[in-house]
């Protein structure tokens, strides 16, 4: 137990040392304050009365859409914890990705690898200590500004939406699934670049996926079971926005699918990448 | 007891898109080392070195063969518990001080903080590198990093230790200062596995050398026992007679080189060609009153040694 918690510290180390995680720490800093200080919320008898942000006044009356009912409070809390989240999930974990790419390629270059292996430590017991260190450095970023920003909108508004906690799971779960594509092609090619780009590649065919509705009726007899099935086989991330959305916004998840197909895999990715990485030679 | 053991090792790399092009690294290598010595693993480059220590070490899977660690597979975390590594030019993560580094990899090695809190200080002390405890490993020297690769590898009181090429880029004052600590482990009771291109490094320290060409073991023994040259001596003595110096027959001439500290002898090279042949010469010296002081066999450098091993076409 010792040896793999002292991986996960290493590794949760390593990122932390990174400049762009700094970075992130600094700008999830900057919203919350923003939030702490900017935002300032009249509220009378449990109603919202008025909002300044950045010194700009307004009512709730001015803050409707054409034709709607004014601001709520509830309303602008999701609408605040909706952005958030949003946020929180693309350029987070596109940024999160980019900043931990490289790590498990360098765990295995000359120096670092004989080093490690050469303790009395498993190579699967390895692999799990580097990815749960990933895993909970991100974990620590997002729960200290997607908490952080649920802790202040309640505190500030008497409004406690739970759901937003899931969808802090979602972000981080989403991130471990595309983690597990740079994990699997590092361990293939001891490539960071490889890594980024096949990540990317894959959020960027989920988007082409999201619309399998549209576009599966205009293929033909082979591109049809090819299509749908390439949306139950990869992660569907862009889909998974919709969950993250809804949770944000305190409502029920309809369906849970894309979420849990893409944890699928995730975890097959995983088993590969670790079959291969007790399998090779150093 | 032996603390390692190969036997009928072999390795079989497969390289290429298709893994269709084949390299034999290894070829048959049985060898063991027993504890407490220092076993120095010699051979030009491509011999197949670096790959037999990381099979020994689990680093790499061996294609044919077994390797043992105290009598547990090679490769088993078991094993690993008992021994310590010097991986040549490992890297360190740069933003760690030494003592976190220290931590960090002791921490690997299973060992618990309140040892880890205690032998830390001895052992940057014993590396010569108190006071640099608090300083991040990026702003560390070359020999600085090999003494700190060496602290972390006895952390957990190894029995067995691997150095691979301890000594590679570090200058004089620091290689010695390895080279004694190397010693001192051996005092100690650690067998240690030496891996190095510096062969006079190795004559100094190493108990028992073996050789690698091509993948295949082709020498093995004692330093003494390889480097001494087949049938020839240096006899350190009296001046011999007229009549003995001038004599064709007798398979004795003055040493090259060779200057007793004691001005009332003088050292010859005698070429006996079996052993009746020398104990010949002997009787004939000291049925002319001659008095011997000493006799040994020559012996050539390692490095002259190893030149002839690994550039004889087929050596065996």
């Amino acid at each position: 137990m010792r040896p793999l918690l002292g991986l996960v510290l290493i590794t949760f180390r390593e990122l932390w040392a990174r400049k762009i995680v700094l970075g992130l720490f600094i700008i999830s800093s900057l919203v919350l304050l923003a939030v702490t200080f900017a935002l300032n919320l009249d509220v009378v008898e449990g109603s919202l009365a008025g909002i300044r942000l950045f010194g700009q006044e307004a009512t709730p009356e001015d803050m409707a859409t054409e034709d709607g009912p004014p601001l709520t409070l509830d309303r602008l809390v999701i609408a605040v914890e909706s952005v958030v989240a949003g946020v929180a999930y693309w350029i987070g974990i596109l940024l999160a990705l980019f900043a931990s790419a490289s790590l498990f390629p360098d765990l295995q270059s000359d120096g670092r690898v004989e080093l490690l292996l050469s303790k009395p430590v498993g190579r699967v017991q390895a692999l799990c200590g580097h990815v749960l260190g990933v895993w909970s450095a991100v974990a620590v970023l997002t729960l200290y500004l997607m908490g952080g920003v649920w802790i202040i909108m309640s505190l500030k508004t008497g409004v406690w939406n739970p759901r937003f906690l899931l969808s802090l799971l979602i972000v981080v779960g989403m991130f471990a699934v595309m983690y597990a594509a740079v994990t699997l092609m590092g361990v293939w090619t001891e490539s960071t670049a490889l890594g980024l780009i096949v990540s990317y590649g894959l959020i960027f065919v989920s988007m082409v996926l999201a619309a399998a509705d549209q576009i599966s009726p205009t293929l033909g007899a082979v591109g049809r079971p090819v299509f749908w099935g390439l949306y139950h086989t990869l992660p569907n991330f862009t889909e998974v926005t919709k969950i993250v959305s809804t949770l944000a916004k305190g409502n029920t998840v309809s369906s849970w699918y894309p979420f849990f197909s893409s944890l699928l895999f995730g975890g097959a990715a995983y088993g590969v990448t670790g079959y291969w990485f007790a399998q090779r030679d150093f | 007891m032996s603390a390692l053991s190969v036997s009928s090792l072999s390795k079989t790399y497969r390289t290429g898109v298709l893994r269709q092009s084949t390299v034999r690294a290894l070829d048959g290598v049985s060898l063991e080392v027993e504890e407490g010595a220092i076993f120095g693993l010699l051979g030009p480059n491509g011999a197949g070195k670096t790959t037999l220590v990381k099979i020994l070490l689990g680093l790499v899977h061996p294609t044919s063969g077994t390797a043992r660690l105290f009598n547990q597979p090679a490769g088993a975390p078991a094993a690993r518990r008992r021994i310590g590594f010097v991986p040549e030019n490992h890297r360190f993560p740069g933003f760690f001080t030494a003592v976190q580094t220290l931590h960090a990899y002791g921490r690997l090695a299973d060992v618990p903080r309140a040892t880890r809190k205690e032998r830390i200080p001895l052992l940057l002390d014993r590396l010569d590198l108190d006071g640099r405890g608090d300083s991040k490993v990026k702003t560390f020297s070359k020999g600085m990093l090999q003494r700190l690769g060496l602290a972390q590898a006895l952390l957990n009181e190894p029995d067995l230790l691997f150095l691979d090429e301890p000594t590679g880029g570090v200058d004089p004052v620091g290689r010695r200062a390895i080279r004694d600590i190397v010693v001192e482990l051996r005092d100690e009771g650690k067998t240690i596995f030496l891996n190095s291109h510096l062969l006079s490094e190795v004559e100094k320290v190493c108990s028992q050398i073996a050789i690698l060409r091509d993948g295949s073991l082709v020498r093995r023994g004692s330093v003494e026992e390889l480097t001494a040259v087949e049938r020839v001596y240096d006899l350190v003595a009296t001046p011999l007679p007229d009549a003995l110096q001038s004599d064709p027959d007798l398979p004795l001439e003055p040493a090259p080189n060779g200057t007793p500290t004691d001005p009332a002898l003088q050292q010859y090279r005698v070429r006996a060609d079996d052993r009746a042949t020398l104990n010949a010469v002997l009787d004939r010296l000291r049925g002319a009153d001659v008095e011997i002081e000493s006799i040994t066999p020559l012996r050539q450098s390692l490095e002259d040694y190893f030149i002839d091993v690994v550039d004889t076409p087929s050596s065996s």
